[in-house]
Parts: structure tokens; C-alpha cells; sequence
């Protein structure tokens, strides 16, 4: 299991944003709570008829009044039955609207949030968040929400009831039933840490089944079935045993609740009954003060059987607020002067990963349209480097600046203006052709897209079935057609500057000859700055930067770090394949 | 097959989801007999209290102080024995949707280890995703049946006895017209399967997007499009909303209808009650019993209805797990014995990788390398080891001699000194080696705890080229007579993969070697080298040798720009 790199809302954050989502429809809600109240007390008049009809029977009444009663019984019913599902219906899409207004907030913070903070979570958390937890709290505010308030209404609406028919009875059995609420609170404090461990228990199970699944052909050639039966098997007496946590919980708080109930009925009787011998009550009151407490296990049992799933919602609904303070962060510093010109300035820059510092001080000036290449070993500090250029990170010390403005100070609409980071990874979404490209560039004509296309070498889109309109949802593309696309994005977005980050290592040799030209294309007319691996990019560039340990130790074009004879002579000579002399 | 790595004394069915769900309580049939046993004592025991309430009103009617205080004292002793039995029930039910669902996991998990490498080209992974994140609690959750299930048609009869016992025609009206509104009730729920089916697929829709966005939160972030992604988002959100209210409407009437119709029912039966009672037929006290069996009576038909529910999802989910355990390898599974050391040669192409050598292969495209490695190792028919098909050599025998390393090889969680141990033991100094071998030493000291550092699944928390360095490490550390390694160094930059070439030659010195690259650091190493192209064996020799005969081969690993021949033949500027 990873650990959270996002946060979880604070229990007082998750009161405010359950209240503001209330009171975002609060007309709704209040017509919701107005006509539960009038479901609930219809279902009240069948106890009292009850009442009425054994006072009848005691009077020795004819027939007729009893069907007079009965009459009213059956139409009690019916009328609860309407108004019950008026009430259910209003509930249902106050839940809908309050789901779909939740998930909208979802999408437009996860839109916010910091490119770095995305990355260092992961996708998975973000996606579990957004996916699990999102659908949890709908299914609850659709249907659980809405059950659970009826059932508060009808609790309120039978309590009253009782008071109004018999003030000490109503008194009584309010006492008896003191004991639900201080259990409830007792459960309602533990269950929180106690059901979040088990929503990531059971979702670790999730995990290691499906990485089973995907590793399944690693797993067959290393051997490893029994490791990842064992991993399995953890797993599982792990979310057993949270399960096992939260049904301790539920074996205090359950029969606490059925005891009380019992207790308050049996007292009300009792009472009651010594009440009616004395003569102070009349005998329908006892029963009907009776059944009303026999019924408050209705809606009680309804709390009970979504008190649960109550609380992993909540706290599921607490991971999603969570992104909401995450997205705050993003009140970092923007500026609205425009840089002065393309140039982009490096001074004694330093980054840090957790305290460790991955860049000591690097100096750089890069003029415009020049080509830059950075190479050196794993860990020197290249891809960080092309970070900060790109302005995705923010030096710790130092600068890096566009023109004389601080690049992590740009807005990212004009960021993306002037320079752009293209990695290995490009996402491709289930959307149209047209719509892939024009989120670089929401005004170009299919004229504009499609020369974009033309320009990376992409002659592949004469073959789909609907040209621009193509769905890649359902026509999947290959890993060079993803890269192409990429890359016209990137030629439609049109910034002055590029940063290249090992965009061509994993592809085949082919693959990325066709690659390279349609970089090539890409690049034309503008500052390039270029992580390479491969020497063969290093090689044509105007200048290039060997870094180690954080630093820049040599710079300056091929031909003259190689008549240097330092590090880079000696990278040169080794990628060209020549075997050391000891080993001839 | 199932030999190959079935450990399970029982073997779960496959067959269909009656027979899957069958067997999950059969696996458990004590715990669920006990479930089943609670659960009818305690629906039953519901009759108890509006029983004794009868008596004790009675009691009252006729004046005896006494029974009021006794018939109390048993109405709050009963609801205490009742809160036992329930919790026991409830108890004993959730570990039977535990087993159910844990259950279902090692079964699935068994069967895509028996799958192994033909699991992908059997079925898509998502299924197995959906079936570890929904369909095992679904299942679970149906077997909940089994107990309260049991339990409401037991509570349905005694309180038939308990009716009959106070008026024949009482019992009829409700024995009747309990399982008549079951019939009603019945369909109508089979509807709301209907109508939300295509919210089902809509929130899919919509839960896909997400997804997808998040897939490209980067992409959007450099270069834009958000307001387009969030507008088209919340058009499909509130589309879904739409979709939600004909739902909620549907889903209201019946839910309104299944405690309206029993309380409208009810309120039938108190009429007809209270005209006996009138007439002097039946006691005050029968007519508050009929009242409250009646009321009793709507929690086993409820019961009834959640079942039918539960299990009509549960089929679904069912379907989906045995389909999946249905699926049967698409190859043969060998039962040959390893053959004595010898040649490793690729029938197809005609590559052939000599006993003891380290052979290097060059493919302008990668998927003809890789198609290359699956044959030699065994995993696609097609080449020889000494003579024999290595296909047929039984697995287990054949992945402990034979060692496939490619780059899209499966990092699982754990610390770095598991990952790179793979199946076997820690031994932290063998680690290390592995580890220096393939340059990947800078790691141990990069993650804060060392080899102890927790590494996430897919090693999500470390870059492509360290991924690949600790794939070359666990693959090195496995010491296989013949490691078959496709661009073992595709992530890394020039000087380590120099590093690592040495090291690898030195480490894998006198055993099999087979790799894939284009890079002329790892084929200089090479003692013999082969230029594939589709299918076909272009030319043989050694880096020098090719380089200079074979045109092809230097533009392909000099990308068309050889440095000139003086560099290669070791006669360099500097």
C-alpha cells in the first residue's frame, strides 16, 4: 500500500462541506424534510386507531363503529403510502443532485491540483479517490441518505407522538432510550479510524489481485506464484482481520440498541399498565404508547443497517474533500507582467527531493533557439533540471527565468506559450481525434490539425475510419501513433521553447528514426533543451551539458568537449562501442 | 495443467454462477448451518414479544396488578435473548460473506497464476480488476440468504400456526396475501434491475472519464484543454443526473410500495381483527397479536425481496468470476524433462544462441525481438534447446533453468530486497551483488531505508530507468543457465549502460546469454551477433565483423549516421 500523499479531510473540514452542500439546495431539502415529517406522522395514525378500536371493543360498540375505524386504518395506510413515496422520490433527487454537484467539484479540483502533487500521488490514489470513494458517497447521498433522514423524522415524529398521548410515558420511555445515543456515540468514535482500515485493507486485496493479474506472465517466468499467493493471502488476513475490528465494534453497539429498545417498551407497559389499573389512563392509551415504541425500531434498525455504510462514506466523502486542500495550495505566487523576451536564464538553482538535495547550484544561460543537450549518468540531476525549466517545480534556491520573469511564477496558460515539457508519457483520451489535439489549441481549424499531423510524419490518419472524427476510445492507437500525437500537440501549442525528456529511449529503432524526424519537425524554429541518453541527440546540439552529482562539470559543443578529453570524451567512446583495451 | 501450481484441495467451479455460489456455501456449510440456524431462531423469536404483549394486555384487560409487572419482566427479557441471537446472526452472517468473498479472491488469484503468460492474450485485465474491487463483495453479500434467508420462510410458518390457533380466516386472509404481495413486489423489483442498468452503464461512462482524465491530468496541465475536459465532464454528469431522477421514480414507487402494500395490508387485517373482536369471536389481547404478527411478518418478506436482489446482482457478478476460471491456457502445457546443456536455436528464424556464449540480437523492431525471446524461452512454440521443443519441457522444471527478462516484466510490491529476490530468500549480500551488477548501487542509497525501502506496485515510485536496472538485478540474481534479456538498456544513458555491459559479461561468463539490443556498447560485448529482420536471420558475426560487411547494420545501430570507421575499428580522435 502506498502511503496517502494526499490528504484526508479533518473531521471539521467534512462538517463544513457536508453543510455547504445542504445549503446549496436548501429549498429542496427543506420540502424533503416537510413532507418526510408528514409520511412519518401518517404512519402514526394505525397505532392509535389500534388504540381507538380496543377502547371500542372495551365499550361493548357496535360493528358499524369498528368499521368506521377500520375504514380510516386502510386510508391511513393508503395516504401514507403516497406520501411516503412523494417524500422517498424528493429525497432521491435532492441525493442525485447533491452526487452529480459533488462529482462536478470533484473534477474541477482534481483539475487544480499541482502537476507535481499528482505525480508524487500517483494515479492510483487520485484514481481511488475519484472512482471508489466518489461512487460510495453517490450511492449513499441516492440512497442511504435519504432513507436514514425519513428515518430521524419518523424517530422525532413517534417520540412526540407518545409525549402528546401520555406526558410521563412519553418522559419514560425517553429515559429507557437514552442509552442509544451514548452508545451510538461511543461506536460512531471508533468506527472512523476502524472503517477507513478497512477500505484500505479490502482495497489492498483489490490491489494484489489485479497486479496478479497483470504481472501474470512475470509471475509464470520468474516463478513467483507462491510469493503471490503468500502476498494474496496477507492481504486477505489483513482485510480479515479489519473486518473482524469493525464487527467488534458492531457487537457492542447492536444489542445495546435491542436491549434499550426492549427495556423502554417493557417499562412503558409496566407504567402504564400500573397507570391504568389506577385508573389515570384509559387502556388504548397504554397499547398505543406501547406499539409507538415498538415501532421506533423501524426507523432505529433503518439507521443501524446504514449507520456503517454511513461512516465509510463519510469517511470516503473525507479523502475526497481531502483534494479540496489540496487544491487550495495552489495559491503560489502567478505574475501578469509578460516575459521581455524568449532568453531563458538559470542562476544557481537548487532542488531538493525529501531534504536531499539533487541539484547543488546549476548556472545556465540558454539564448533563443539554440539547441541544448544534457546528458550524464542516472541521478545527475537531468530530468529535475528539465523540470524546473519547463516551470512545473520551483528551485529551493536560485532562479530560473523567461525573459526575466520567474517561470514557475507564469500562469500555465501563458507557461504553455512559451515552453513546453515533453516526456516518454502521453496520454491519449477516449475522445475524437479533433479533440485530442485542440486541447493544445482550442481555436485551430482541421486544416491547422491536420497539417500539424502531416508535419510529425503521422500518414496513419488517412487510414482511419472518420478522419479527425475518429473515436481513439474505440480505435486504440500504437505507441508511435500516441507519440505523434503528442508531438502535433505540441506543434499546435506552439510555445518558443521545448524541453525533451528522453522522449525517444523506449521506442524500437525504427519507431524512433521515424520519431526523431517527426521531432525534427517539431522542434523547427525553436529553443530546444534536451535530456538525451542517446548520444547520437547530444551530438548536433549547438552546446551540450554533461551533468554529475547535481552540477554541470563540462559544457560546450561536440567537437570540443571531445577534444577535452573529460567525462563526455569518454561517454562518446564508450557508446561508440569501443571495448576497453584490457579486455582485447 | 492443474499440476502445474494447483495447491488447492478444492477446485472452484467454473461451470456457471449457481454452481460458483453453491460451492462458496458448501466450502463454509457448517458456519452457514449456524448462520441458517440463528437466523430462523431469531425471525421467529420477532413472534415472541407482540405475543406476549397479547397475554400481557389480556392481563391488564382482566385487572391482575401482578401480570402486569411479570409479562413486563418477560417483554424486556426476550427483546435481551432476541439482541443475543441477532448479533450471533449477525456475526456468524458476516463471516460467511468474508469466506464467500475471500474465497473468491484465491480462487481468482489461483487461476490467473495457473493462466501465467497466457492470461492476457485469454481476457482483459480489467475483468479481473472489477471482479477484485465489486464482484467479491457482491457475491459475498448474497449469501446472506443463506441465513435470514432460511430464517423468514421458518418465521412465515410459525406465524401461520400462531394465526390459526386465533381465527382460521384470519390465518387464510394473511397467508394468502402475504406470498400475493411477493408476487407484485417480485417484478416490480425486476424492473428496477431494468431501469438501472442504463444509469449502471451511464456511471460507467462517467467513472471512465474520470479515469481518463486523470490518465491525462499531466498532458492537460502542459498544455491545456481543462475547460473543455471539465465542461464535457459535467454535460455527462448532468446527463446522468437526468438519467438518475427516472430511476429515483421508479426506484420510489417500489420502494414506497414495499412498506405501503404490507402496511396497507395490515391495516386489512386489523379491520377484519377487530370485527371478530366486536362480535366476541377473539380477545382484546388476540386482536393486539394479530396486529403484531401481521406487523412481524413484513420483516421476512422483506427479507425474501433483498435476497432476490442480492442474488439477482450476485449472478451477474458469479458470471463474470467463472468465466474467468473457465479460461484455459492457449498452449499445451509441456511434460518434457530439461534437456542436457546445448545449443538454444530458433527454428523460425534459424538464430541460433551456442551453449556458454553470450549471443546479442539486433531487430529494427522490437516486437520481432521480443516474438524471438518468447520462442527461445519456451513461452510461444517454436525453437529447439539441444533438439528438444522448449515448449514442451514441463514449466516449472523449465522457468527454474530458464529466465525471461523483458521490459514490461511486473514489479510487485515489497521492499527492494524482495523485488530483487523474487522467489527466493533475502540474502541482502547477493542483493547487493545483483544490485552492482546492474548499476544500480546508486538506488540502495537513494531510498531512504536502503534495501528495506518499500517499492510500490509497478514500482511506481521509482523512475523507468531505475525500474529497469532492478528488473536487469532480480533477473541477474536469479542466476538462470540461460537468461534471455530483451534491451535489457533501453532506459538508461550511455555510461551506465556501459557499466552495466561489463558486468553482465563478466557475471554471466561460460552461461547461456541471449540479448536484444541496438546498442553498440552491449554488442561490442557480444561473442557472437545476429541481425534479425521480421522473421529472418540477416547476418551473423561480431560487432567489428558487421560493421564493416553489413551496411543495414551499421545504419541500424548508428541510426544511419555511423561514426566513421576509424572509431569503430578502435582507432578513435582522442
Amino acid at each position: 500500500m502506498t502511503t496517502p500523499l494526499l490528504p484526508i479531510a479533518l473531521p471539521a473540514q467534512v462538517r463544513r462541506a457536508a453543510a455547504r452542500l445542504v445549503s446549496a439546495d436548501r429549498p429542496a431539502f427543506a420540502v424533503v424534510v416537510v413532507i418526510s415529517c408528514a409520511a412519518a406522522a401518517a404512519g402514526l395514525v394505525a397505532p392509535w386507531l389500534v388504540g381507538q378500536i380496543i377502547n371500542g371493543v372495551q365499550a361493548g360498540n357496535g360493528v358499524r363503529e369498528i368499521d368506521r375505524l377500520g375504514l380510516l386504518l386502510v386510508a391511513a395506510a393508503a395516504g401514507q403510502f403516497v406520501i411516503g413515496y412523494g417524500a422517498r422520490y424528493l429525497g432521491y433527487r435532492f441525493g442525485e443532485r447533491t452526487s452529480a454537484r459533488l462529482r462536478e467539484q470533484l473534477v474541477d479540483r482534481m483539475m487544480r491540483l499541482p502537476a507535481r502533487t499528482v505525480e508524487r500521488a500517483g494515479a492510483g490514489d487520485l484514481t481511488s479517490r475519484a472512482t471508489t470513494d466518489a461512487g460510495l458517497v453517490a450511492f449513499v447521498l441516492r440512497e442511504a441518505a435519504p432513507e436514514v433522514l425519513f428515518a430521524l423524522i419518523q424517530a422525532v415524529i413517534i417520540i412526540t407522538a407518545v409525549l402528546l398521548l401520555s406526558p410521563p410515558l412519553g418522559a419514560l420511555g425517553l429515559i429507557a432510550l437514552l442509552a442509544i445515543p451514548l452508545s451510538l456515540r461511543w461506536y460512531l468514535h471508533r468506527a472512523r479510524p476502524a472503517y477507513l482500515a478497512e477500505s484500505a485493507a479490502n482495497a489492498e486485496v483489490a490491489d494484489v489481485l489485479a497486479t496478479t493479474a497483470a504481472g501474470a506472465r512475470t509471475i509464470e517466468v520468474l516463478g513467483l506464484q507462491q510469493r503471490r499467493r503468500a502476498a494474496s493471502a496477507n492481504a486477505v488476513a489483513a482485510a480479515r482481520s479489519a473486518m473482524l475490528q469493525t464487527l467488534r465494534l458492531r457487537t457492542v453497539l447492536f444489542p445495546t440498541i435491542d436491549i434499550s429498545s426492549a427495556v423502554a417498551v417493557g417499562a412503558v407497559f409496566c407504567v402504564g399498565g400500573l397507570l391504568y389499573l389506577d385508573q389515570a389512563i384509559s387502556l388504548g392509551t397504554v397499547v398505543a404508547a406501547t406499539l409507538y415504541l415498538r415501532q421506533l425500531s423501524t426507523p432505529i434498525d433503518t439507521i443501524l443497517i446504514w449507520v456503517e455504510t454511513l461512516q465509510s462514506s463519510l469517511a470516503s466523502f473525507a479523502r475526497i474533500e481531502g483534494l479540496a486542500c489540496q487544491a487550495g495550495d495552489l495559491t503560489t505566487t502567478t505574475t501578469t507582467t509578460a516575459p521581455l523576451d524568449h532568453s531563458i536564464v538559470i542562476t544557481d538553482v537548487y532542488y531538493a527531493y525529501e531534504d536531499i538535495d539533487v541539484l547543488n547550484g546549476v548556472s545556465l544561460e540558454v539564448q533563443a533557439g539554440e539547441r541544448l543537450a544534457v546528458v550524464g549518468p542516472s541521478g545527475a540531476g537531468k530530468t529535475t533540471l528539465a523540470r524546473l525549466i519547463a516551470g512545473i517545480d520551483r528551485p529551493r534556491a536560485g532562479s530560473v527565468t523567461v525573459g526575466g520573469i520567474e517561470m514557475a511564477d507564469l500562469p500555465p496558460e501563458q507557461l504553455r506559450e512559451h515552453v513546453i515539457l515533453v516526456t516518454q508519457e502521453h496520454h491519449i483520451f477516449a475522445d475524437p481525434l479533433r479533440d485530442n489535439l485542440t486541447i493544445a489549441a482550442s481555436h485551430a481549424t482541421d486544416h491547422q490539425l491536420l497539417c500539424a499531423l502531416r508535419d510529425v510524419g503521422a500518414d496513419w490518419i488517412d487510414e482511419l475510419p472518420d478522419s479527425l472524427d475518429t473515436d481513439l476510445g474505440t480505435h486504440p492507437l500504437s505507441g508511435a501513433q500516441a507519440q505523434h500525437i503528442a508531438l502535433a500537440r505540441v506543434i499546435l501549442a506552439d510555445p518558443h521553447t521545448l524541453v525533451l525528456d528522453e522522449a525517444t529511449s523506449l521506442l524500437d529503432p525504427t519507431a524512433a528514426r521515424h520519431t526523431e524526424r517527426a521531432l525534427a519537425a517539431t522542434v523547427k524554429g525553436r529553443t530546444v533543451i534536451a535530456v538525451a541518453h542517446r548520444l547520437h541527440t547530444a551530438r548536433h546540439a549547438d552546446r551540450i551539458a554533461m551533468m554529475d552529482a547535481g552540477r554541470i562539470t563540462e559544457l560546450g559543443a561536440h567537437h570540443e568537449l571531445t577534444a577535452a578529453g573529460g567525462a563526455y570524451a569518454a561517454l562518446w567512446k564508450a557508446w561508440t562501442g569501443i571495448p576497453s583495451k584490457r579486455q582485447r | 495443467m492443474a499440476s502445474f501450481v494447483d495447491t488447492e484441495h478444492t477446485k472452484a467451479p467454473s461451470r456457471g454462477p449457481w454452481t460458483f455460489l453453491t460451492w462458496l456455501v458448501l466450502q463454509q456449510r457448517r458456519r452457514v448451518a449456524l448462520g441458517a440456524g440463528l437466523g430462523s431462531a431469531w425471525m421467529m423469536g420477532l413472534v415472541v414479544p407482540p405475543y406476549l404483549l397479547s397475554r400481557a394486555v389480556d392481563g391488564l384487560a382482566a385487572g391482575h396488578r401482578d401480570a402486569v409487572i411479570w409479562w413486563s419482566v418477560a417483554l424486556v427479557l426476550t427483546g435481551a435473548a432476541l439482541a443475543g441471537l441477532g448479533i450471533w446472526r449477525h456475526r456468524t452472517m458476516t463471516q460467511v460473506r468474508m469466506d464467500a468473498a475471500f474465497r473468491t479472491v484465491s480462487a481468482v488469484t489461483d487461476q490467473a497464476l495457473r493462466l501465467g503468460a497466457t492470461l492476457s492474450r485469454r481476457t482483459r485485465t480489467g475483468e479481473v480488476v472489477a471482479i477484485g474491487i465489486g464482484d467479491v463483495w457482491t457475491i459475498g453479500r448474497s449469501l446472506t440468504v443463506t441465513g435470514p434467508g432460511v430464517g423468514a420462510a421458518l418465521a412465515y410458518l410459525v406465524i401461520a400456526v400462531l394465526l390459526l390457533q386465533v381465527s382460521v380466516l384470519l390465518a387464510v386472509v394473511v397467508l394468502a396475501g402475504v406470498p400475493f404481495l411477493a408476487l407484485i413486489l417480485g417484478p416490480a423489483l425486476g424492473r428496477l434491475q431494468n431501469v438501472g442498468a442504463s444509469y449502471r452503464s451511464q456511471q460507467g461512462v462517467l467513472t471512465g472519464r474520470i479515469v481518463d482524465i486523470i490518465g491525462g491530468l499531466a498532458v492537460l496541465n502542459g498544455l491545456g484543454g481543462k475547460e473543455i475536459y471539465a465542461g464535457r465532464f459535467r454535460r455527462e454528469s448532468q446527463e446522468l443526473q437526468r438519467q438518475g431522477y427516472q430511476v429515483g421514480r421508479v426506484t420510489s414507487v417500489i420502494q414506497a410500495a414495499g412498506l405501503g402494500l404490507p402496511t396497507l395490508f395490515l391495516a386489512v387485517v386489523v379491520w377484519l381483527a377487530a370485527r371478530l373482536a366486536a362480535e366476541g369471536t377473539i380477545t382484546v389481547g388476540q386482536l393486539v397479536a394479530v396486529y403484531g404478527y401481521a406487523a412481524v411478518l413484513v420483516v421476512p418478506v422483506s427479507s425474501f425481496i433483498e435476497s432476490a436482489v442480492d442474488i439477482s446482482r450476485a449472478l451477474v457478478a458469479g458470471r463474470r468470476v467463472t468465466d474467468f476460471l473457465a479460461l484455459q491456457r492457449d498452449d499445451d502445457m509441456g511434460t518434457a524433462s530439461l534437456p542436457s546443456d546445448g545449443d538454444l536455436i530458433d527454428t523460425v528464424s534459424g538464430v541460433c544462441a551456442p551453449a556458454g556464449k553470450l549471443t546479442v540480437i539486433a531487430t529494427a523492431r522490437q516486437s520481432d525481438a521480443a516474438a524471438l525471446v518468447d520462442r527461445l524461452g519456451g513461452l510461444r512454440p517454436g525453437a529447439t534447446w539441444n533438439g528438444q521443443p522448449v515448449n514442451e519441457v514441463h514449466p516449472t522444471v523449465l522457468r527454474q533453468h530458464v529466465l525471461v527478462a523483458d521490459n514490461d516484466a511486473a514489479l510487485f510490491a515489497g521492499t527492494l530486497a524482495e523485488v530483487v529476490s523474487a522467489r527466493g530468500d533475502v540474502d541482502e549480500s547477493a542483493v547487493l551483488q545483483a544490485l552492482h551488477r546492474a548499476a544500480a548501487d546508486d538506488l540502495v542509497h537513494a531510498l531512504p531505508a536502503g534495501l528495506a525501502s518499500r517499492v510500490d506496485s509497478g514500482g511506481r515510485n521509482l523512475s523507468g530507468g531505475q525500474r529497469q536496472r532492478i528488473r536487469l538485478a532480480r533477473a541477474s540474481l536469479a542466476g538462470p543457465r540461460v537468461l534471455l534479456a530483451v534491451d535489457p538498456t533501453s532506459a538508461v544513458d550511455a555510461a551506465t549502460e556501459a557499466t552495466i555491459a561489463r558486468r553482465l559479461v563478466r557475471d554471466r561468463r561460460g552461461a547461456t546469454t541471449v540479448i536484444t539490443s541496438t546498442s553498440a556498447v552491449m554488442l561490442a560485448e557480444a561473442d557472437q551477433v545476429h541481425l534479425v529482420g521480421g522473421d529472418r536471420l540477416i547476418a551473423s558475426g561480431t560487432h567489428a565483423s558487421l560493421m564493416r560487411d553489413e551496411p543495414a547494420y551499421a545504419a541500424l545501430v548508428f541510426r544511419g549516421e555511423a561514426p566513421d570507421a576509424r572509431v569503430v575499428d578502435g582507432g578513435g580522435p582522442s
